[in-house]
């Protein structure tokens, strides 16, 4: 896996104050979990995310620890209460210097 | 009639109206049906949805790749293609087929790959590599939504009908057909999955069990060693004469580049 990759993000741009704020996020990565072998018998050593984390406006809202037995591509779907305009920003590191970043503006009326 | 030639007669009877009832005649025309109405509305949801369809970093990936200069000639897919949205638009929906007359048979994946060498100048990309599956997932991205347009031709004819025998050509340890499977037993169940009446509608393809991007040539491959026979290897005259026929029996459906599949 490449040190950086493609991320999706869907969320609303707007939503009212004390709202529930749907996110779904996506990240390409092939997981590779250490456990399988080659044709030839040989490991395929480890590769995988490690953390996910998302700030909003700075403040950590939530975060999550990834192993082995996640699939390639993982796709994470989490809910936070629109507080005020401002930033998220999504993260992902991992095994290998891996490291992807992205974020997202929210107007809160 | 003695009692027991009527008791054999009627058993024979019975036997012929069951395998009737399991057999039955290869879907046709509006019968015929995208393995796509057989999966979960979760996993519909996830090939319509751009945003989570995992195949679309594969078409993202195609999409840089189109316009990366390479090869000793140091063009791009670009320069001499210009826009894809354009110049690709119903190209995916024509494979495999021959470039020209005598030519060898080729899948979308070979043509690009005679695309490389011969105006790129670069090396033909392997088989089922990620840069290869994304470029075929970007092209065929393009003709979404398009009937799949392969016809019999005078030029075609011999490799379409070779594709035909290897369908109906028993295989294997168990000593299956595809069309045993696929054209008189789609809709019923194997080892717990829909049988699919086997249509290439959406290759390449994301395949859920797979982790990954997957071309027609890894499918097929799959069967084959479900049967417990020797898969062919990838770009073997056997696997494109069979992905002609697969593509000509369906011809007409539209094209779902790039699917989702279990």
């Amino acid at each position: 896996m490449s040190k950086t990759s493609r991320t999706l993000v869907t969320m609303p741009a707007r939503a009212k104050k004390g709202d529930i704020v749907d996110i779904r996020i996506i990240v390409q990565h092939d997981m590779e979990s250490g456990f399988r072998h080659t044709e030839t018998g040989q490991r395929v050593p480890r590769d995988i995310i490690r953390d996910f984390r998302c700030t909003y406006n700075g403040v950590d809202i939530f975060r999550v620890e990834l192993h082995p037995g996640m699939g390639a591509n993982p796709m994470i779907m989490f809910t936070t209460v629109a507080t005020e305009s401002g930033t998220l920003e999504f993260k992902w590191s991992g095994d290998n210097g891996y490291a992807s970043s992205t974020s997202s503006q929210l107007v809160v009326t | 009639m003695s009692f027991i030639a009527k008791v054999l007669l009627s058993c024979g009877v019975c036997a012929v109206v069951a395998l009737g009832f399991l057999a039955k005649a290869d879907p046709v025309g509006k019968d015929r049906q995208s393995s796509y109405a057989l999966m979960s509305p979760d996993t519909q949801a996830m090939q319509d949805d751009p945003l989570l369809n995992p195949a679309n970093f594969a078409v993202l990936d195609g999409q840089a790749l189109w316009h990366e200069a390479t090869g000793q000639k140091n063009v791009s897919c670009a320069s001499c293609h210009g826009d894809a949205a354009v110049s690709m638009k119903g190209v995916a929906a024509s494979f495999p087929k021959l470039s020209s007359a005598g030519r060898p048979l080729l899948s979308l994946g070979g043509r690009i790959n005679q695309c490389r060498t011969e105006h790129q100048g670069a090396k033909p990309l392997a088989a089922e590599s990620k840069p290869l599956l994304s470029l075929s997932a970007f092209v065929a991205t393009q003709s979404k939504g398009m009937p799949i347009t392969v016809n019999r031709s005078a030029a075609n004819a011999a490799h379409l009908d070779a594709g035909e025998r290897l369908f109906n050509l028993r295989l294997g340890q168990l000593n299956l057909s595809c069309a045993q499977c696929h054209a008189e037993r789609p809709g019923q169940k194997l080892a717990g999955n829909a049988i699919p009446q086997g249509h290439p509608t959406a290759y390449p393809i994301y395949r859920l069990e797979w982790q990954t991007v997957g071309s027609l040539e890894r499918r097929l491959r799959n069967c084959l060693t479900g049967v417990r026979a020797e898969p062919y290897a990838f770009g073997s005259q056997e696997l494109l004469e069979l992905e002609l026929f697969l593509a000509w029996r369906a011809r007409g459906m539209p094209l779902e580049s790039p699917g989702v599949r279990p």
